[in-house]
């Protein structure tokens, strides 16, 4: 299994191969200016909650290096994680409700973690496979394991994600796109957890 | 009419959770639904009529009615200022 | 698939009781697990709610560990590394907000289940049908021997509250691909199966094979052409060497929205499967979301073992634009190769397929 390119999004930057594109760190609205800076009309974007924000802007960035031979289209399979499912949002919808005496219908469907991949597949057309898990912490092995289990039924590649918008403020977005090869998965998992300490300053 | 269309604006961004975007970013003809301007949808026209009854006390019973009433700034503030 | 999977029911825990037997006569007679409930929706409305009444508070901790209490055999095998447990569910315990709400889902697994590791999903309402064919990637893989896949979810205002902000609530006992319906009845349940590489209770059937389809087209609506069902089905045909032909039954998703059982009698339409004797389930559970998935997988697995097609409880009239072959009557026939369906929020659609051996 290889890593073909992995970006990082947080309140402070959005990373492209370990290397900064948009320093944030002085911005008040650090997601508003990236987007911005994208160059991409897509309106929606402001509709979104944080982690599909995140998602979007580093899977733009990501595509690039997307291999055009492959089917995208029905072989793409997307494998994403947190820790705090859609927590961030959890807690305004219950606010709109409890404060504000109207249960927002806006809110209510960014309730559920899986929106963010619902959101990435609009955007692309994909129509590939779709799973959201709920882990601990971030954990490679398990990436690299379910990755492996949809390489083996028939999936080409695969857009991973471990996404997180928490309601202490703690906000991160590491991706990562593996494809099948004859490097060992040991190595693949610990490439990976070496990018994401690397991305956290650990 | 202009003031109202400026409250029209920041309680969209408010109802909507558009948090990202000011004022200045909506323009009075820009169509609020549909894959240009806002790009709403269905969802977000029941926000409308959530926006609707909370600021301005109208009541909308037929969701079909709204497709027009909400279709910009500009025919919203027409149809407040004609209902309220 | 080379190597053999197995599927057998361990537990379900609804507002229909505690065992097969139970929810056998329940489905035997078409009594429904929904009541009105007083008071239980937004500004003190009653709704339509399958809620489990015996449980007072702590209602998703409750009902997970009620579960967990009432699987019906001794695990063999039960060592570390052999042994795994996938749960799947929308929202977990929305008591423990704004903190972590599945911290309490691992607590309660692990005192259950002390070695095995822990794998959720939350993937909408297709998350019980991507736990089970999870699962089968996991052994298939040689991870594991056996995964017990849980699905859960409880009744709460959140999401009661959520579904009345998208007027997706029906106001009686849903009735799913009927003329009449106008929204889906919230329900709330626990079930538990065994997927294994060896056949472990004598009613086990086999997995043949699964997949999951998004429809790119909207985070809330269906698809207006069924296209992400359409090509899950597919697939999962594929992958079980399988066509339409082959299917004596389908446990549809059938939500009774308006807008998804139009979708999914698009989608049957388009993969031939309109002849197919099919049923909705929500009529006796209503919607389960994160347990959905698995209980109707229970009540398929009892399908095959009892050689009995269930009605689809609440329909009388078709109100769907591709006419469907909706069970109406209780009927005694041999039921081999069920097609599982389940379609949700997020645009997501999963389908797998289970046949009895030889």
């Amino acid at each position: 299994m290889r890593v073909l390119a992995h970006s990082y999004v947080c309140p402070n930057g959005t990373f492209l191969n370990g290397k900064l594109i948009f320093d944030t760190k002085a911005e008040e609205n650090p997601l508003k200016f990236t987007y911005q800076q994208l160059g991409t009309e897509y309106p929606k974007f402001y509709k979104m909650d944080v982690l599909s924000k995140m998602a979007f802007i580093g899977t733009e960035l990501l595509l690039p290096f997307f291999p055009e031979s492959l089917d995208t289209e029905n072989d793409l399979q997307l494998l994403f994680a947190n820790a705090s499912s859609s927590q961030h949002t959890d807690n305004q919808f219950v606010d709109s409700y409890e404060k504000l005496h109207n249960p927002s219908p806006s809110l209510f469907v960014y309730t559920l973690p899986n929106i963010v991949t619902g959101e990435l597949c609009i955007r692309y057309k994909w129509y590939g496979e779709n799973c959201f898990f709920i882990e601990k912490q971030f954990n490679a092995k398990n990436y690299v394991e379910w990755a492996q289990m949809g390489f083996n039924k028939g999936n080409t590649l695969c857009l991973c994600g471990w996404i997180e918008a928490k309601t202490t403020g703690e906000q991160e977005c590491f991706l990562f796109l593996l494809s099948p090869s004859r490097e060992t998965q040991t190595s693949t998992e610990t490439e990976l957890s070496t990018l994401i300490k690397q991305y956290r300053n650990e | 009419m202009s003031d109202l269309k400026e409250n029209l604006k920041a309680q969209i961004i408010e109802q909507l959770n558009l948090e990202d975007l000011t004022p200045a970013d909506i323009q009075d003809d820009a169509p609020l639904f549909g894959d240009q301007g806002l790009g709403l949808d269905s969802i977000d026209a029941l926000e409308f009529i959530v926006l609707l009854d909370a600021n301005y006390g109208i009541k909308i019973t037929d969701p079909n009615q709204g497709k027009e009433i909400f279709q910009s700034v500009n025919t919203l503030a027409d149809y407040i200022s004609k209902n309220q | 698939m080379n190597k053999s999977v197995y599927i057998q029911y361990l537990s379900l825990v609804t507002p229909l009781g505690t065992t097969v037997e139970q929810h056998l006569e329940a489905f035997r007679n078409g009594s429904s697990g929904i009541r009105i409930a007083e008071k239980s929706g937004f500004q003190d409305s009653s709704l339509p709610l399958a809620k489990r009444t015996e449980i007072t508070s702590n209602r998703y901790d409750s009902l997970l560990r009620e579960g967990l209490e009432n699987i019906q055999m001794t695990l063999p095998g039960n060592t570390a590394g052999k042994i795994a447990v996938i749960v799947s569910s929308t929202k977990g315990n929305l008591d423990l907000l704004p903190e972590d709400a599945f911290s309490s889902t691992r607590t309660i697994i692990r005192q259950f289940f002390p070695e095995a590791p822990v794998f959720i999903i939350s993937n909408a309402c297709i998350s019980g049908v991507i736990a089970i064919n999870t699962a089968a990637d996991y052994l298939l893989a040689d991870t594991y021997d056996q995964v017990l896949v849980t699905g859960i979810d409880a009744i709460s205002e959140f999401v009661s509250y959520g579904f009345q902000s998208l007027f997706a609530l029906s106001s009686e006992a849903c009735k799913p691909f009927d003329k009449s319906r106008n929204g889906t009845t919230l329900g709330e349940g626990c079930g538990i199966v065994l997927v294994s590489k060896e056949k472990m209770l004598n009613h086990a059937v086999l997995y043949k094979g699964g997949s999951s389809s998004n429809d790119a087209n909207h985070i809330s609506g269906p698809s207006r052409t069924g296209e992400g069902l359409v090509r899950s089905i597919e697939r999962t045909f594929k992958r079980s060497g399988l066509s339409a032909s082959d299917i004596d039954f389908i446990s549809a998703h059938g939500t009774a929205t308006v807008f998804n059982d139009e979708m999914e009698s698009i989608a049957f339409g388009r993969t031939q499967l309109d002849r197919a004797p099919l049923n909705s389930m929500k009529g006796y559970f209503g919607h389960t979301l994160g347990a959905a998935g698995i209980l109707e997988t229970i009540m398929s697995i009892v399908s095959m073992e009892q050689n009995l097609l269930f009605p689809n409880l609440g329909f009388s009239e078709t109100g769907i634009s591709v006419p469907l072959n909706i069970i109406q009557h209780l009927e005694s026939r041999e039921v081999k190769t069920v097609l599982k369906t389940a379609s949700g929020f997020g645009g997501g659609n999963a389908s797998l397929i289970l046949q009895k051996e030889g």
